[in-house]
């Protein structure tokens, strides 16, 4: 639904101010993060520098001394692991569930469903306290295994919210006629269902990707110095007792959201699904 | 693909005479019968084990005393204290005051913003997409990572917000000015969400009614007045419902500004448990003061779930 516009010079005034109404937003909008890798490409010197300095050489000091740290390199490879784990198993789990919810009626469906938007609707800090206390006596406490866990708790509602949509799309007379002819619901949701949602499944890992990447909460509660991820790192950075190290807050900072900006974008079409999660279609 | 209509084609193959995998095929659909089961199986463990069973044990947790180096079932019962101390604890009623006025602020903003900007973006001009991915760039950005962004801005001596404005204030170390630091960065997180579930709304609105309505004459506002806003009402009722849940369990923006100070002013519901829960380490208190926010967010859902359903009944 596009505006109703009005005579030619009047839709010319308008555009403008549109523009200008939009140019002070995006700066607004943008101006924190463009400023944070202003600093990270700056020298100790610069980002102390008063007046704030707008124009300099930019160095990648900063980001040298991140990438060559020892604890910076390990908590990047538990976020990597963490994440993709958390992804594989949500859709594990998730998808033959949504398949389920979006084919077959079976008792307890409704309430089921209800479940799992309490699931997703439920405060994680209120979820975190009893995991905290049964895995620290498991032994799984700061193990990369329990934030995964706790990731995948999080991660599957939205898999199966998202997931059952695409399978309601898909029209249902292509698995009928594979049973017909002798496929078992298994092999005619392995070999006809999964590949024509593959644009969901997508979606759906790109949305726990970026639900487990930014987790903060369930990290720095279940991890250690060794099994930390990028977020806790960031904020353990923060509280530093020497002051904080601007250069390496920042660059590690844009290292860290560097990834899941690139992930976002290539998902960005489904970004409104996953966030209204199926309470609006389309 | 190719046949959509395909089942009248391949019905044949039911009656098939009996082959040498009859047998198997047999088990197969004896198996199929279980299809259904098996599917969500997997589901319903996690729910159970990772969701249900730490609710059930927490609430079991919020009965019991404070025990050092806790083991699972060591602390003795207390029956109400939990709540009972709570609940007389200004730390914690505080809490619950801070964090209904916070979540009203933020998602009150982020909602007018939101709408605000979805329809700028609604506009046919060119060069319109770039905005709209640029507006959307600082819900992507790392929570914790973009607190701590703002944490710099906001530094007294070093931050450039204070700079242009020449004076030297402590944001984030007055009561009166932090809980309005973590309000604008929260706000600067999640406009872009509202904004695109209702850019979607508005994308997928019939536009006969508005046009009709600007042939009979009415003006620009009476059309969003009367028009507009009544057909997205599903649309804000999801955002109102999604925001709403999500800045009540606010975390990561205080925790990396504040930590809940200066003077418990910035002090939620989320951060007060965490506190009693993993720094104190009492956890009946924590337990405690997780299911009185359980409850609260489970009443803010049903509200909204039921504002929802109402509308579509009618």
């Amino acid at each position: 639904m596009a505006q109703v516009v009005g005579s030619n010079r009047k839709r010319w005034l308008e555009a403008v101010l549109v523009y200008a109404v939009l140019a002070v937003l995006v700066l607004g909008f943008v101006f924190p993060l463009i400023w944070v890798l202003g600093l990270s490409l700056k020298t100790r010197l610069q980002i102390f520098a008063t007046p704030p300095l707008y124009l300099w050489w930019p160095t990648l000091e900063n980001y040298a001394d991140v990438l060559t740290r020892a604890d910076f390199a390990q908590a990047f490879i538990n976020t990597l692991i963490v994440s993709t784990s958390a992804v594989v198993l949500s859709l594990c789990v998730g998808v033959p569930a949504a398949y389920a919810f979006a084919r077959f009626p079976f008792t307890g469906r409704t309430f089921l469903f209800f479940a799992l938007l309490v699931m997703r609707m439920l405060p994680p800090i209120a979820v975190l306290v009893p995991m905290y206390v049964l895995f620290s006596k498991l032994g799984l406490a700061t193990t990369r295994f329990s934030v995964v866990l706790a990731d995948t708790t999080f991660a599957l509602p939205l898999v199966v919210w998202l997931m059952r949509g695409f399978f309601e799309d898909l029209p249902a007379e292509l698995e009928e006629s594979a049973w017909i002819d002798g496929a078992s619901r298994y092999r005619a949701f392995w070999h006809i269902v999964l590949p024509l949602a593959r644009p969901g499944l997508v979606a759906a890992g790109i949305l726990c990707l970026q639900l487990a990447w930014n987790d903060f909460l369930f990290a720095a509660v279940l991890t250690n110095n060794a099994t930390q991820t990028l977020p806790v790192m960031m904020a353990a950075f923060n509280a530093g007792d020497s002051g904080v190290d601007w250069g390496g807050l920042t660059a590690s900072g844009v290292l860290v959201i560097l990834p899941v900006i690139i992930f976002s974008f290539i998902a960005q079409k489904h970004l409104v699904a996953g966030l209204s999660s199926g309470a609006v279609k389309g | 693909m190719a046949e959509t209509g395909g089942s009248e084609l391949a019905r044949p193959a039911l009656i098939a005479p009996a082959s040498p995998g009859a047998a198997w095929r047999l088990r197969g659909i004896v198996l199929d019968r279980y299809f259904t089961r098996v599917a969500i199986l997997p589901t319903f463990v996690v729910m159970l084990g990772v969701f249900g069973m730490p609710l059930a044990f927490s609430f079991y947790l919020s009965f019991t005393g404070y025990a050092q180096g806790q083991g699972l079932f060591s602390g003795g019962y207390v029956g109400l204290e939990n709540y009972q101390d709570l609940l007389s604890d200004p730390a914690f009623t505080g809490s619950i005051t801070i964090t209904l006025v916070y979540t009203a602020a933020a998602v009150a903003a982020e909602m007018v913003l939101g709408l605000g900007i979805a329809l700028l973006l609604n506009i046919d001009l060119p060069g319109i997409r770039i905005c709209r991915t640029a507006l959307i760039i600082p819900m992507m950005v790392t929570p914790i990572v973009g607190a701590l962004c703002w944490k710099l801005l906001l530094d007294p001596s070093h931050g450039v917000i204070n700079h242009w404005i020449g004076q030297h204030i402590v944001w984030l170390g007055r009561p009166d000015t932090a809980l309005a630091a973590i309000w604008i960065v929260g706000v600067w997180q999640s406009t872009p969400y509202v904004m695109l579930i209702l850019l979607a709304g508005l994308r997928s609105l019939p536009s006969e009614p508005t046009e009709a309505a600007a042939i009979d004459g009415a003006s620009r506002w009476q059309v969003f007045w009367h028009i507009t806003l009544p057909l997205l009402r599903p649309y804000l009722l999801v955002g109102l419902l999604l925001r709403t849940i999500f800045e009540f369990r606010a975390f990561d923006n205080i925790y990396a500004m504040t930590g809940g100070g200066p003077a418990n002013s910035t002090m939620v519901l989320s951060m007060f448990t965490y506190l009693m829960s993993f720094v104190r380490f009492d956890f009946g208190l924590g337990a405690a003061s997780s299911w009185l926010m359980l409850l609260m967010a489970l009443l803010l859902c049903l509200f909204f779930i039921a504002l929802i359903r109402r509308r579509e009944v009618t």
